[in-house]
């Protein structure tokens, strides 16, 4: 099983964009995703139509497996699982870490109704500091959108600095270029020097601004289910393939 | 992603309407249509083995379909040939979801017509789908029904339950309970070897050997079309124990019926049975063919390859000459007298015995001849003559219908506490008569080639000798388990249940 963590420490860049169809792409080529809404705005869950269940935060009693389990549901599509928005970092934090323990009674749980994952994808919302560092050390990759502007790529170096100084292995980083458009010059230029800058760390795809993504949010899926030969949605299923060839 | 194995369901095919005309909780259900209709053929054994185990087997195309399953059906490419037995189809996952089905039995097409794929999507007020349901839509000449395979979706218990109860409310069952076959052809009887045979606390020994005998010409008369067509083999065996058992009823209930009626009717049995027994024989052959070639080693294969060869043409003009009687008008004028006779009982006088209560009777019979087995089996030892084993092995089967004509009639858990074991000598001695008869009829084969093709019979002389010797050694092991296998049946236990059940517990 492998955790993937959809992050940014900037917000707006695609995150959820990215995650939503990434889960899409993985389950469509028959890994058995989960995806985790951290956002509490819901945002991934709201393009699958997820209703929250906002009784099972407070629901202490709950013993922690069933807590987990019965908060999963079905998306649309076959093989996709989402989380809701509905934990607290702390049961989060909780949830990560048995799900990293082959032998914790919730991976058991999960295999005996065939519901074990081979890909757990997490949507982080933009703000988690408080949990940012147990995401970094339990994922096996972190997807980064980074859109090409000089103020992202401040952002971007804060970013490997924190993995610096927490001797954290900067190789989990897998960033692209998020929301480009063709027409602003300075994109392209800002592009060049951070692939120079941060060898291997960019992956060649890059997702450009196309108003099929804005329409997800109309459409409430995601663009590859509902425009699997749009542009966009090609090039998410690139950046699934270049991703998964990585990792 | 579902949650578990879930049954799958039969429903009448509107059920679709009702469930789409209104609102399930707050749930609306959607549908998806499939564009175009496929042809479908139902498979299943004669005996409906598939039916009786909760399971449709579908032939639409070059594919196979199958329920229950997870998802929609577990499908298998077959490509374009038909499919006659589940052993010869290729390993995946049809093939492995249908397990062990009795291998001599041939899949044959129950019922056919098209069929539609319909899916039902339970949506929410957001439109997300919180149950499906995927509908084959079966639609044959004279009747139609659908075969639906619900999925749960994680988290969404509570629309899963919803879904179960609104196809309950359509009158869905699952296939475990309902018959797919029935559905679609509504004047469909299941054929059943052995029929439940009610027997009342009055019902007199005439009435009682009247009942089994129609109940089993009935079933013998199921078998006559596939025998004909060469089906499989088991048509013409269940044929034959079915005319077996109505001869056992007549020659074991004893003064049911008049003397003369009983031996006249004992012989047009055994008439109708001789014409099968040399097909019967053969059928056998052909299905010890891989145990023959294994029993001898490779210099002897090719006298056994011609031997088969030669099984195989008389089993040809055996199937014809048995076909064509079957057939004939003087066949069909001979089985629908005795059907007639014993339904209305015309010309069927009661003997002395037949107004006796059948349970009185039937107890008085198992016990006699359990007695008779007794003695035979006290007189053998490992010394005493194959005679009297065969002895033995006849007793038991009889002793073995008498048990099984009457067990309505006896409490369940005790008879079959009887059976079991009898069962299990049975089988000894049932081996220990099939290595014998083989030996002889093998002999038999011998005498019978001519001096013609000199040097080929001398290579099939030498093969079919070896294999005698085998067999003999072989039938040698069973004799020597016989004195064991008795002691096994005819325990204190067994003893005792015999005394209570029919002699009043005496000894
Ligand atoms: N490539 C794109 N082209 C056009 N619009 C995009 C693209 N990617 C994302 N968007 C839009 O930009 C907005 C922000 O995207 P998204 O929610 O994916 O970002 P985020 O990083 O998850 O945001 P947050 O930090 O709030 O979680 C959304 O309205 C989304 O539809
Ligand atoms: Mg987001």
């Amino acid at each position: 099983m492998k955790i993937i963590a959809c992050y940014s420490n900037k917000g707006g860049v695609g995150k959820t964009a990215t995650a939503v169809n990434l889960a899409y792409a993985l389950a469509a080529k028959g890994q058995r995703t989960l995806l985790c809404d951290l956002d509490p705005q819901g945002a991934s869950s709201f393009y699958f139509r997820v209703k929250p269940s906002k009784k099972l935060t407070e629901t202490k009693f709950f013993e922690d497996v069933e807590r987990f389990t019965k908060a999963i549901r079905a998306s649309d599509f076959d093989g996709l699982d989402i989380l809701p928005a509905n934990m607290t970092f702390r049961d989060f934090d909780v949830f990560l870490s048995r799900m990293r323990n082959s032998r914790s009674r919730l991976k058991k749980a999960l295999k005996a109704v065939k519901g074990d994952y081979d890909v757990i994808l997490l949507d982080c919302p933009p703000n988690i500091s408080t949990l940012s560092e147990n995401v970094f050390s339990a994922a096996d990759g972190i997807i980064v959108p980074v859109i090409p502007t000089t103020l992202s790529q401040r952002t971007y170096i804060q970013l490997e600095q924190f993995f610096q100084a927490n001797k954290l292995p900067l190789k989990k980083l897998h960033a692209f270029f998020s929301m480009t458009q063709g027409v602003k010059s300075l994109h392209g230029q800002t592009m060049e020097d951070m692939r120079k800058q941060h060898k291997k760390r960019f992956l060649k795809t890059q997702i450009a601004f196309t108003s099929d993504i804005e329409r997800m949010g109309v459409q409430r899926a995601p663009v590859m289910a509902t425009a699997p030969r749009s542009q966009a949605a090609q090039a998410y299923g690139t950046l699934h393939d270049e991703l998964m060839e990585r990792l | 992603m579902s949650l578990t194995f879930l049954p799958s369901y039969l429903v009448r095919s509107d059920a679709l309407d009702t469930l789409s005309g209104k609102p399930i909780g707050k749930l609306r259900a959607r549908l998806t249509r499939g564009e175009n209709d496929f042809p479908f053929k139902v498979l299943d054994t004669h005996d409906e083995h598939l039916r009786r185990r909760g399971i449709c087997l579908v032939r639409s195309g070059s594919d196979l379909l199958l329920w229950p399953a997870a998802h929609g059906p577990i499908t298998q490419y077959v490509g374009k040939d038909p499919v006659e037995f589940v052993t010869d189809l290729p390993d995946g996952p049809v093939r492995q979801a249908l397990g062990a089905v009795p291998e001599l039995r041939s899949l044959l097409p129950m019922a056919q017509g098209r069929m539609q794929q319909v899916l039902l999507a339970l949506v929410d007020t957001e439109e997300k789908t919180r149950a499906r349901a995927e509908f084959h839509v079966l639609t044959a000449q004279d009747g139609s029904a659908a075969i639906v395979q619900p999925q749960a979706l994680r988290g969404y218990d509570g629309a899963y339950t919803q879904l179960i109860k609104a196809l309950g409310a359509c009158g869905a069952k699952t296939l475990t309970e309902a018959s797919v076959i029935a559905a679609l052809n509504p004047d469909h009887r299941p054929y059943v070897a052995k029929p439940d045979l009610k027997l009342g606390a009055k019902t007199t020994a005439y009435d009682a050997a009247t009942g089994i005998i129609k109940a089993y010409l009935a079933v013998a008369r199921r078998n006559e079309a596939g025998i004909i067509a060469d089906t499989d083999i088991e048509f013409l065996h269940d044929y034959r124990i079915a005319l077996r058992k109505i001869r056992s009823v007549l020659s074991l209930f004893k003064d049911v019926y008049k003397d003369k009626q009983t031996l006249a009717l004992k012989q047009q049995f055994s008439d109708l049975m001789a014409l099968t027994g040399r097909l019967r024989d053969l059928d056998v052959y052909m299905q010890e063919r891989q145990f023959f070639f294994d029993l001898l080693p490779e210099s002897l294969h090719a006298g056994l390859e011609r031997m088969f060869q030669m099984f195989a043409e008389e089993r040809t003009a055996q199937l014809a000459t048995l076909a064509a009687h079957l057939q004939s008008p003087a066949y069909e004028a001979e089985i629908t007298a005795l059907i007639n006779r014993f339904d209305t009982c015309h010309k069927l006088r009661p003997g002395p015995e037949g107004d006796r209560n059948a349970q009185t009777y039937a107890a008085k019979l198992i016990w006699k001849r359990y007695r008779k087995i007794c003695q035979i089996a006290e007189a053998i030892d490992d010394q005493t003559e194959d005679e009297m084993v065969h002895e033995l092995r006849i007793q038991c089967k009889k002793l073995r219908y008498l048990m099984e004509f009457f067990a309505p009639a006896f409490p369940k858990t005790a008879f079959k506490s009887l059976l079991k074991p009898l069962k299990k000598l049975q089988d000894n001695l049932g081996l220990f008569n099939d290595y014998s008869v083989q030996q002889n009829s093998l002999t038999a084969f011998l005498d019978s080639l001519g001096t013609k093709d000199h040097d080929r019979n001398m290579q099939l002389a030498q093969s079919v000798g070896a294999l005698i010797a085998v067999l003999h050694q072989r039938q040698r092991e069973e004799r020597l388990k016989v004195v064991d296998s008795f002691a096994m049946f005819n325990s204190k236990e067994t003893q005792q249940t015999f005394r209570d059940l029919f002699h009043g517990g005496k000894s």
